[in-house]
C-alpha cells in the first residue's frame, strides 16, 4: 500500500505524532523507538510505550546523536515473545546499519517493524539547540525547506547519498513534497501494510516531484563528495600524511564505541593481546629508537577499517564522538565507498545480499594468489 | 643488519597444510633462497587477520607474505577463498589511503611446490629491494 497522507493544520510533526499515537493506542505496536525532545531540552532517542507519552516525540527532529541501530542492537538483539511488536522510526543511515547488524546476527527483526523516514540531513545537538533557540518551530521549518544545502549539517550528512529509506517495512517521505499539505507513506511488507490499515491515504505512485527532488539532492551531494574527496586526498594520501591525519588520536576508542557496525563484545584492541611487560616494550621500541605514546593508534584505525568498512553506512557518529576532531566522516566516505565497490556491495541496500566477507565465488579475483 | 646494502625484512604467514610444508620441502630439497623471510606458521591463510599484516608493516617490515593452499585444496574447504576476499578489502583500503599494497603478496603454494616457494621468496625480496625500505621503518609516530 502506498499513497499520500493529508497533513492536518499545516503541522507535519503533529500529524505524524497522531499516526504514531494510533499505533500504540490500538496495540498494533507495543512500543515505538522515536527521536524525542523533552521540555528541558534533552534531545535523544526514546522508547515510547504509552500513547500519551508521545507528546515528547519529535518526529522530524533533525539531529542524530547516536545511531539508532546501535540502540536496537542493545534492546532488540533477542526477539522475545511475539507479543512485543516494536516499531523503530529510523533515518536512512540508521536503517542501513540495522540491515547490516541483522545480517551480522546482532538484531532480531522478527518482532521489529522498521519505519524509515526521509532525512535531508542532521545537525550536531549543540548546533540544533542554537537553531531551535532562534526558531521554536525549527523541525517543521527545516522539513519545509526546499534548498537543502546547509553548511551547518553534520559532515556525514553533507556527503549523504541516501536521504531516503532503502530497506523498510514502512517509509515516511517528505522530500520533494509540501509537508504542510501531505506526506508520502509506502508499505513494503505485510508488517508495513498492517500499520497503514485504517489510515486514510490518497493511493498513488511515488510523486514525480519527489523522485526528481531526491535525484537533484543526490546529484548535488555527489558533486560535494567529489570536491571533498579531492581535498581529503591532499591531507591523507601516503604514510607521512596518514600519520599526520591520525596524529591527534587519544586512543579513547570512542569512534569504535559509538559505531553501530563495531559490535564485538570485546574489541581485540581492548583485550590483553597487546599487553606486555615493560622490558618487552623497551625491546620493541629499540627497533625504531622511539615510539609514540599512547601506542598502536594508527594500527587501531587501520585494523578497524579492515574490520568494518564493508558494512560502514557513513553515518558519521564516529567523527562526532572524536575529541581530537579527526575527520573520519569524509575519510570513511572514500574508504567505505571504494571497499564496497570492490565487491559490488552497498551496505544496508538489501537484507538478502550476503556480507562481502562471509561469502566468495571460486572464479573471482583470480589474479591474487596466482600471479 | 649492517648499514650499506638494504636487506628487506619480510614477515611470512604460511598455512600449516600447504605452504609451510612447501617451505619444508624447499629446505629438505636443499634449494637455495634468500634468508630475508621470517616464517610464521598459521593454521590457514584464512586465519590471517589484517591486523597481523598491518602490525608487521607499521613496525617496519618491508614486506608481508601470505601463503595458502591452491583454490579447491584448502584443508578447511574455503579458508583460502576467504583470505583472498580479505586481501581484496585490504588492498582497497591501502589504495584509498595511498599506501603501497605491493608490499604484501599472497600466493598459493602446495606442499609439493618447494621450488615455487623458493622462487616466490626470491621474487618478493627482489621486488622489495627495488622499492627500498618501508617508509614505516622510520615513522615512529604511528
Amino acid at each position: 500500500m502506498k499513497g499520500l497522507l493529508k497533513v492536518a493544520d499545516n503541522n507535519p510533526a503533529e500529524t505524524l505524532r497522531t499516526v504514531y499515537r494510533r499505533w500504540l493506542a490500538d496495540g498494533r505496536l507495543s512500543a515505538l523507538l522515536v527521536p524525542a525532545r523533552s521540555r528541558s531540552g534533552v534531545v535523544t532517542l526514546a522508547l515510547v510505550a504509552q500513547p500519551e507519552a508521545l507528546t515528547e516525540a519529535a518526529p522530524l527532529l533533525p539531529c542524530l546523536h547516536v545511531n539508532g541501530a546501535q540502540v536496537l542492537a542493545d534492546v532488540g538483539r533477542d526477539a522475545g515473545p511475539d507479543t512485543a511488536k516494536v516499531g523503530a522510526v529510523l533515518r536512512p543511515c540508521e536503517l542501513r546499519a540495522v540491515v547490516e547488524l541483522a545480517k551480522l546476527q546482532q538484531i532480531a527483526l522478527d518482532n521489529l517493524v522498521l519505519i524509515g523516514i526521509d532525512c535531508p540531513g542532521t545537525f550536531k545537538v549543540a548546533t540544533y539547540r542554537k537553531l531551535l533557540a532562534q526558531d521554536p518551530d525549527f523541525d517543521n521549518n527545516f522539513a519545509r525547506k526546499r534548498d537543502l544545502a546547509n553548511s551547518e549539517l553534520r559532515t556525514a550528512c553533507q556527503l549523504c547519498e541516501t536521504p531516503q529509506p532503502l530497506v523498510f517495512d514502512l517509509a515516511i517521505g517528505y522530500i520533494g513534497l509540501d509537508p504542510d499539505r501531505e506526506l508520502w507513506l509506502e508499505a513494503a511488507t505485510e508488517k508495513g501494510d498492517k500499520l497503514l490499515e485504517d489510515i486514510t491515504l490518497e493511493p498513488q505512485d511515488e510523486p514525480a516531484d519527489r523522485r526528481s527532488a531526491l535525484e537533484t539532492l543526490i546529484t548535488r551531494r555527489r558533486e560535494q563528495i567529489a570536491e571533498r574527496l579531492t581535498e581529503l586526498d591532499r591531507a591523507v594520501l601516503g604514510p607521512e600524511n596518514l600519520v599526520r591525519f591520525f596524529a591527534d588520536c587519544l586512543n579513547c576508542h570512542n569512534c569504535m564505541k559509538v559505531c553501530p557496525i563495531c559490535y564485538c563484545r570485546e574489541c581485540f584492541f581492548d583485550s590483553d593481546v597487546f599487553r606486555k611487560d615493560i622490558a618487552e616494550h623497551v625491546r620493541l621500541t629499540r627497533r625504531k629508537g622511539l615510539r609514540r605514546m599512547p601506542r598502536e593508534t594508527l594500527l587501531f584505525h587501520l585494523t578497524r577499517m579492515n574490520h568494518m568498512m564493508t558494512s560502514c553506512v557513513q553515518c558519521g557518529v564516529c567523527e562526532d564522538s572524536c575529541p581530537a576532531g579527526i575527520g573520519l566522516a569524509t575519510l570513511f566516505k572514500k574508504v567505505a565507498r571504494n571497499a564496497q565497490e570492490e565487491f559490488g556491495y552497498l551496505s544496508g541496500r538489501s537484507l538478502e545480499e550476503p556480507l562481502p566477507l562471509t561469502t566468495f565465488r571460486e572464479d573471482e579475483f583470480q589474479r591474487l594468489g596466482e600471479e | 643488519m649492517a648499514d650499506g646494502e638494504f636487506e628487506p625484512k619480510i614477515v611470512g604467514f604460511l598455512c600449516n597444510w600447504c605452504t609451510y610444508a612447501g617451505a619444508d620441502l624447499a629446505g629438505t630439497s636443499r634449494l637455495q633462497y634468500p634468508p630475508n623471510m621470517r616464517p610464521i606458521r598459521v593454521m590457514c591463510s584464512g586465519a590471517v587477520d589484517s591486523v597481523y599484516i598491518l602490525r608487521a608493516l607499521l613496525e617496519g617490515a618491508d614486506g608481508v607474505f601470505i601463503g595458502g593452499c591452491h583454490p579447491g585444496d584448502c584443508h578447511y574447504v574455503s579458508g583460502n577463498y576467504k583470505a583472498r576476499r580479505r586481501l581484496v578489502l585490504f588492498n582497497s583500503i591501502m589504495r584509498s589511503l595511498g599506501l603501497d599494497e605491493d608490499r604484501v603478496l599472497l600466493r598459493w603454494i602446495s606442499a609439493a611446490e618447494g621450488r615455487r616457494f623458493a622462487d616466490t621468496v626470491a621474487e618478493l625480496v627482489e621486488r622489495l629491494r627495488k622499492k627500498g625500505p618501508s617508509p614505516f621503518r622510520k615513522l615512529w609516530e604511528v
